[in-house]
């Protein structure tokens, strides 16, 4: 095939106006391979690069209240006007709620430029950056989850957190099958409803090779799911008479997400709410070992099944990737307190610029119709799991209430 | 073989796309610039300088 050197990709085409042009009568990109000096070879030249990651640079800041940017106009404050305006819901902002946070923000604002107004072509370099944003941020992320953190609260809770967190992502792993959804929707499914961070759901995006709709599609259940929890679950709370503090342990247990977790608790009653809070340490500190869980596994399942096409999670990855070994590392140090604050939070604004840039990209690079695409089963399989774990969990905080364990 | 329009430019070049030598450039760029940033920070604060 003949190569040709271009050098020039600016284009103005909006997706608007663009429609999937077959290649056959392009010239064709030369290789990565053939272009290779050395690893920085990935970075291409700044005259490349530039259109995109001003487009990121740009989406970001006006997305979210970035460190060192004193921008006022942003989605993020946008949103806080609009939480006061609607008023608190359970004492939560309903943005907040709706998991509004540095990366979904930056996200939306990409989804709505990339679909109301097309990715120009000059972009598209550029926005190949967040190939190296991800591994960037996942590591940067080490420092933010410290074990004693969690301890604090108590062995009991963390003993159960860890296997709800198992018991939930083993679930929605081996319920992927019955509910006939792709096994890289599953897994992103697996590690935000186990962990209870959306977050997750982006984090797994390099590791598990999943497809940019599915992590959307996948975050949108997990969200969904927990918005309908936390309303049902003060419910089920009362029917079995649980104390404030163990339906707070409960609701950082069954929900996650800090905002939805916390509205669920404060629904039940005040102490609730603030025990709902105190808690969420304990599933913060070991959302690491939630995301490691759901890469081994499928990762394994990929090495057992290697010749089944039916599997595809982490297909393409073939040894652990060094990014995640380093993140492991990162947070063994992070444990051992070696990240005093305030570099702590120095490395999690780095953090916060890192997925914002990368969000964005990832944003700008979905039709609405791919992320669609995956349909409704991710959100029947979230929910029918999300069941499980609630009846799980208020089933041994009702034991734990009942016999005197753990205190509560 | 056609064209994602939000991704591919025209040349081919998907810039959702991560496999190979590529993959593993990337990422290695990924692991140097987060180890730097890390070390840096906490380097900082080690040695007083906020």
């Amino acid at each position: 095939m003949e190569q040709l050197i271009t050098t020039d990709h600016a284009g103005s085409a909006a997706a608007g106006t663009q429609k999937d042009t077959p290649m056959s009568n392009m010239p064709a990109a030369v290789p990565y391979e053939m272009r290779r000096k050395s690893i920085w070879s990935c970075l291409y030249s700044l005259q490349e690069v530039l259109p995109g990651l001003l487009a990121m640079f740009f989406i970001a800041i006006f997305s979210n209240n970035l460190a060192g940017v004193p921008n006022p106009f942003t989605l993020e404050n946008l949103f806080a006007y609009l939480d006061n305006v609607i008023g608190p819901v359970n004492g939560q902002g309903f943005f907040q709620i709706m998991n509004a946070n540095f990366v979904w923000n930056a996200l939306l604002a990409g989804l709505i430029i990339g679909n109301v107004f097309g990715v120009p072509e000059s972009w598209k370099r550029g926005l190949s950056y967040i190939h190296k944003l991800m591994p960037l941020g996942i590591i940067m992320l080490g420092p933010h989850f410290v074990l004693s953190h969690g301890l604090k609260a108590g062995f009991g809770p963390m003993l159960i957190a860890v296997v709800m967190l198992l018991v939930t992502a083993g679930l929605a792993l081996k319920g992927a099958k019955l509910f006939k959804v792709d096994d890289r929707q599953a897994s992103i499914v697996a590690g935000g409803l186990a962990t209870g961070d959306p977050h997750v759901c982006a984090i797994l995006m390099p590791m598990i090779k999943a497809k940019g709709g599915q992590v959307v599609n996948a975050t949108a259940c997990v969200i969904l799911f927990g918005l309908l929890a936390s309303f049902l679950l003060p419910l089920l709370g009362k029917l079995t008479g649980l104390s404030d503090q163990a339906f707070g342990l409960a609701s950082a247990l069954s929900i996650g997400n800090g905002a939805q977790a916390a509205s669920s608790g404060f629904a039940y009653g005040y102490e609730a709410g603030r025990y709902a809070r105190y808690y969420d340490a304990v599933r913060h500190a070991i959302m690491p070992a939630g995301f490691l869980y759901v890469f081994l596994v499928m990762f394994w399942r990929k090495l057992k099944y290697k010749n089944d096409p039916t599997v595809m999670a982490t297909r393409g990855v073939d040894t652990i990737p060094p990014y995640v070994i380093v993140f492991v590392l990162g947070w063994g140090l992070a444990c051992l307190h070696l990240f005093k604050e305030p570099a702590h939070h120095a490395i999690f604004d780095m953090v916060k610029w890192d997925f914002s840039l990368a969000a964005a990209a990832l944003g700008l690079s979905l039709p609405l119709k791919e992320i669609l695409s995956w349909g409704w089963r991710g959100f029947a399989l979230t929910s029918a799991v999300g069941l499980v774990r609630i009846a799980l969990v208020l089933g041994t905080l009702f034991a734990c209430v009942k016999f005197g364990w753990l205190g509560l | 073989m056609n064209r994602h329009p939000h991704t591919t430019d025209p040349t081919g070049f998907d810039f959702m796309a991560n496999r190979g030598r590529e993959e593993q450039d990337r990422d290695t760029v990924g692991i140097i610039l987060a180890v730097g940033v890390m070390a840096f920070l906490t380097l900082c604060q080690y040695c007083g300088l906020y």
